[in-house]
């Protein structure tokens, strides 16, 4: 185990650093740069190749690279051309609303999916079934974004129930900001519980097929105490790991939700980063964000590995 | 947004009655043809080609007719669902989205499945260059798909085909792991192993036996991507990073009525159910296609 | 009954004499409370030398002051200095007198020795201080509250350009206006403004908060200057990009100012009885600008064309969302809000919606159908809005438009490059318009490059010539080699849409820029 573990750890490495070179490359190739932005629309030429100058920007890129890197193994993200800060501190400031989205919108999805699949599944062919794996279905299909726009129009607009927009920081108000959350975490969670709910599903079935459990029937046991004391708990093992890689893909989708509704996490930083073409914080965010995706990654295979003992023998 | 489960199980190597599976081809073929997901979802994919196609004439109106002093009119006979801000009647542009949502989709289905094929059989093959591959695509799977093609977009600028190359970009590791999972398994069967003993070129082998028993996961798969791509442009351009903003698209067409969603909600609304409705069919067919072609993995 | 009467009548009386007293107590401003504004976006920098970004502007106005500032018709009225300058019979030399008794933030003495610094820093980064110092042979102390500077030849620009809001010269202590290069920005800010910086937490809020020992000047407040108060304790600037959101949240009470909002919100505003819709009268008046170095642009003939063709009063119409309070037809360099330089001639070739014109112009250019590259954004609503209809109103005479729609970084960086577009669009603010020789369209080192003699000459003039009169006369001249040569295509004024909460006091509707000070909370 420890050695599949160091083994995986090890593969990382390499990993990270493509990751690095494509996020560099990238945000370099972007036309523009940040100092016409931060001048002003009356600035001259001559001005902002004076101010480039000042500012390092004129450097060739294999050299930019090379300190890119430098700081990046030291732990330093670099300086944020905009924000005046470093891209570690402007990160820092607007990781809570991204991660209270994040986790608020897996709640949803887990709440929603995990019951859902479970109960399709041991009831298989009845009316829950077909009721449940249609909304499971629409569900994957409808845009997150266009969603939230209908939420928006809806509960905000037309019943003025919750906010349109905005964040309220948990350590100010929080009751503000589970009004704020209801509606993102609700479109953003809505797409992945029916992922989570179709998945639950098969591995209820598959495991209701399984041998054990006929003999839990023949033993006389109600369907009840099937279901939840044998099937539930075997089927559960592998959804687990889903709701681990369901966190990775909220990730992503945690960007347009937060352009939607004006939620100041890290999703919005890195749009507003690009327009500005403040690199460092883009190469900062894409960073943080690939990092965070391995790691979870990671550790799914890890938790797979170490229920599935085949698998670390490969 | 991407069902990462499923791609787990499609990127294990299918077994070995998967070989003989070209011989099965009139069951399956039957069995497809029976499958309500499958037939459902070909039927409304079908009604979208049909509209994409014929977008010209079903349209009431020149989609990119600007008609300034008409703004967001409520959807009446002249403009059955409407206008947008610039007098543009709603209806037709739906209609012309089609056509870059499947152009997109389509195309981005081809390289991807095209591209990995390529990638996946290198990888497959050339113990030399399989970790460098591997390496790289981890890496590009690293991004979150929608961080990825929206920094492409950035560095690349708006335009059709650059969003296909991105969406291909983002979405092409996917694939070339399954290929190169089929080739590693199936590298090691007996009867391959007896072909290149006998001293078939591995090329031969390639496009006998080991694509033929690709083609249905590449299919399942290709149809998935398909779907994400459709919804990534719609996304992209919703972002103001994908297609220019007065090319009618989905994506575009939900973006300008964003910000008039409490006087016209028509805007934004027809375009996401359009892509809602794009998106149950390709989810349908893929579905449909999962469980028979691939019977590991079926769904009772 | 005659009881009843008199009682009637008293209680009438009564009400009357309430109804005229409340309004009276109403009007004394009180003291107290946190004012929250919602802007736009968040500034690149809060060191007012180094960018012309607007939200800089107001922002810094708040925590500087310059030497001069504006009255409410856009006219130079002293700040810092005392009184006008006096100058030299021969119009080289201009003495400045300082106000005594000016507390820094950091409770120094503002004297001479913060001021030649901080001009000098101004001089060589900013856009209407390099001009201006090109001019200037000398600039110094001459003891600790008066200031000197010598031209090299005679300027009408000197007080205006040190009394321009945007980019301006403001006053920093001598330690931080020698401390930061001026192609760096500063990141210390001390100023001598009614308010001071208290925190900075970049996309999420500036906080400032009133500056006790400020000392105001003693006279009404006039526009951008006179007395300023700061009555409220705090004022939080939150940057809110999405526009439906600044709405939303002045509609429930969380934002006191919302501005640059969309004009669609107006109506919906204007119902709602605790929040007042306020014009943003002017704005920008929408421009096209050509590229007249190298491209298409260069054809005389193709730009005259352009100019014949489009309808502007159903393009005004729409970007203003079909409301008529927000736009204005005007052909003028200027605004009808800077009388001093507002002309009216009659017979312009602006907006003559001439189809045949337009077509004929095209032939006599030799126009092939070449594709012309107009770039746009849409980070600015209005700019993509008017060349998207620009582009179909063209297309109907013949042209081929290739409308590039990129981010404003993108267009701001490719507008420098002669090869890299035909035309770009843009609007026009104040903050080119308080002096004939300000204005950008008829620069030849802005985008677009305006080069032609015959109006780079007037310019000149204009930036010799120190009669008003004879000044006046050479605007009027250059209007009509302006619509003659068509080096920019000039729409109409736009007008914008801000928000206050009705219990927000003593906001000055018609400045510009939103300026905070002598506001209170009436709670």
């Amino acid at each position: 185990m420890a050695r599949y573990l160091t083994h995986r750890l090890l593969a990382l490495l390499p990993v990270m650093a493509v990751v690095v070179t494509i996020v560099f490359l990238l945000i370099h190739l972007i036309p523009g740069d940040p100092v016409s932005v931060m001048l002003g629309p009356d600035a001259t030429e001559v001005q902002i190749e004076a101010t480039r100058r000042a500012m390092g920007l004129d450097r060739p890129i294999h050299e930019q690279l090379l300190l890119f890197y430098s700081r990046i193994l030291r732990g330093d993200l670099g300086q944020s051309y905009f924000l005046d800060r470093p891209v570690t501190t402007a990160l820092w400031e607007r990781a809570e609303p991204t991660l209270v989205l994040t986790f608020s919108a897996l709640l949803v999805a887990v709440i929603i999916g995990v019951p859902s699949g479970i109960l399709a599944g041991a009831y298989r062919g009845s009316l829950w079934d077909r009721t449940l794996m249609t909304g499971a279905l629409m569900g994957v299909c409808i845009p997150g974004f266009w969603l939230s726009l209908n939420f928006i129009y809806l509960f905000a607009v037309q019943l003025g129930w919750l906010p349109a927009a905005g964040y309220t920081s948990l350590f100010v108000d929080p009751m503000a900001t589970l009004r704020h959350m209801v509606l993102p975490a609700v479109s953003l969670g809505f797409n992945q519980s029916a992922l989570i709910a179709r998945i639950a599903r098969s591995c209820m079935l598959e495991v209701l097929q399984q041998d054990y459990i006929r003999t839990a029937r023949a033993k006389g046991l109600s369907q009840q105490a099937v279901v939840y004391e044998h099937a539930f708990r075997n089927a559960m093992v592998p959804v687990t790991t889903v709701i681990g890689i369901t966190m990775a893909i909220l990730i992503g989708g945690a960007v347009v939700t937060e352009i939607v509704f004006n939620i100041p996490g890290l999703g919005r930083l890195i749009i507003s980063a690009i327009l500005r073409r403040d690199y460092p914080v883009v190469q900062g965010v894409v960073l943080v964000t690939a990092a965070a995706y391995v790691l979870i990654n990671l550790v799914v295979d890890m938790v797979y590995a170490f229920i599935d003992p085949r698998i670390r023998y490969e | 947004m991407s069902d990462m489960m499923q791609e787990r199980s499609q990127n294990q190597p299918p077994d070995a009655t998967a070989a003989t599976a070209r011989n099965r081809r009139p069951r399956w073929m039957r069995r497809l043809l029976r499958h309500p997901n499958v037939v459902f979802g070909s039927l409304i994919f079908l009604g979208l080609l049909l509209v994409a196609l014929f977008a010209d004439t079903l349209s009431t109106h020149k989609p990119t007719r600007l008609f300034p002093a008409n703004r967001l009119t409520a959807p009446s006979v002249q403009n059955y669902l409407g206008t947008d801000e610039f007098g543009r009647d709603v209806y037709s542009l739906v209609l012309h989205g089609s056509r870059v949502s499947l152009i997109v989709g389509g195309v981005t289905m081809l390289l991807t499945s095209l591209g990995g094929v390529v990638i996946g059989l290198a990888a497959g093959y050339s113990r030399r260059l399989d970790p460098v591959i591997m390496r790289f695509m981890d890496g590009l799977m690293a991004f979150p798909a929608i961080l990825l093609a929206i920094a492409l977009m950035a560095a690349r600028g708006p335009g059709v085909w650059n969003v296909i190359v991105a969406l291909s970009i983002v979405y092409m590791p996917r694939t070339a792991m399954l290929i190169r999972s089929t080739v590693l398994s199936l590298r090691e069967l007996d009867y391959v192993q007896a072909a290149r003993a006998l001293g078939r070129r591995d090329l031969t082998l390639a496009y006998r036996h080991i694509l033929p028993n690709c083609m249905g996961p590449l299919l399942v798969q290709g149809t998935f991507i398909f779907a994400y791509a459709v919804l990534a442009e719609a996304i992209l351009g919703f972002l103001g990073v994908g297609v220019p903003p007065y090319v009618p698209s989905w994506g575009n067409v939900i973006a300008s009525g964003k910000n008039t969603i409490r006087e016209a909600y028509w805007v934004s609304f027809f375009p996401g159910a359009a892509l809602t409705l794009a998106g149950l069919s390709l989810n349908l067919l893929g579905d449909g296609l999962r469980d028979t072609l691939d019977p590991r993995l079926r769904v009772q | 009954m005659k009881h009843r009467a008199t009682i009637r009548t008293v209680a009438l009386l009564v009400v009357f004499l309430f109804a005229l007293a409340v309004p009276a107590l109403a009007q004394t401003p009180k003291k107290g409370g946190v004012l929250r504004v919602g802007m736009l976006g968040e500034p690149p920098a809060l060191d007012a030398h180094w960018t012309t970004a607007s939200i800089t502007e107001t922002l810094t106005n708040h925590l500087y002051e310059g030497l001069y500032s504006l009255d409410e018709n856009y006219r130079p009225i002293p700040m810092l200095a005392e009184g006008m300058p006096t100058v030299s019979p021969d119009g080289l030399t201009y003495t400045f007198k300082l106000r005594r008794g000016i507390k820094f933030h950091n409770g120094k003495e503002m004297t001479s020795e913060d001021v030649v610094p901080s001009i000098k820093r101004w001089s060589q980064q900013s856009i209407r201080g390099k001009p201006l110092f090109a001019l200037v042979e000398d600039f110094r102390a001459v003891d600790k509250y008066t200031v000197e500077m010598k031209l090299k030849q005679k300027s009408p620009i000197v007080v205006i350009s040190l009394a321009v809001p945007g980019n301006f010269g403001a006053i920093y202590p001598k330690e931080i206006a020698e401390k930061f290069a001026p192609q760096i920005k500063a990141t210390e800010y001390i100023g001598t403004g009614p308010f001071k910086l208290a925190e900075w937490k970049p996309d999420q809020y500036i906080r400032m908060v009133r500056f006790d020992d400020y000392k105001p000047v003693s006279e009404r407040p006039r526009g951008y200057g006179g007395g300023k108060t700061a009555y409220v304790d705090e004022v939080r600037w939150i940057p809110v990009p999405d526009v439906a959101t600044r709405v939303a949240q002045m509609e429930t009470g969380e934002m006191d100012i919302v501005d640059d909002i969309n004009i669609e919100a107006y109506d919906r505003l204007k119902r709602n009885p605790n929040v007042r819709p306020v014009l943003i009268k002017p704005y920008y008046w929408l421009v096209a600008v050509f590229n007249k170095k190298e491209g298409l642009g260069t054809n005389q003939k193709i730009r005259q064309a352009w100019q014949a063709a489009i309808d502007i009063e159903p393009i005004m119409k729409n970007v203003a969302g079909g409301r008529p309070e927000f736009y204005r037809m005007d052909y003028n360099l200027s605004v009808a809000e800077l009388p001093e330089w507002h002309v009216k001639i009659p017979g312009l070739p602006w907006n003559e919606r001439n189809k045949e014109k337009a077509k004929r112009l095209l032939q006599e250019a030799g126009y092939k159908g070449e594709p012309f590259r107009f770039m746009t954004t849409q980070e600015y609503k209005w700019m993509y809005d008017f060349a998207l209809i620009t582009k179909q109103q063209l297309e109907d005479v013949g042209f081929n438009i290739d409308l590039q729609v990129v981010d404003w970084a993108t267009l701001v960086k490719r507008r420098n490059n002669p090869k890299e577009y035909d035309a770009f669009t843009t609007g026009i603010g104040m903050g080119a318009m308080y002096d004939p020789t300000h204005h950008d369209v008829v620069s030849c080192g802005w985008p677009g490059w305006t080069c032609d003699p015959e109006i780079q000459r007037i310019q000149s003039e204009l930036a010799r010539e120190s009669d008003p009169k004879k000044r006046y006369a050479l605007w009027e001249q250059q209007h009509r080699v302006f619509y003659e040569q068509a080096p920019v295509i000039r729409y109409g004024d736009l007008f914008g849409l801000r928000a206050i909460r009705s219990m927000v006091k003593g906001f000055d509707e018609k400045t510009e820029r939103v300026r905070v000070y002598n506001v209170w909370l009436d709670r």
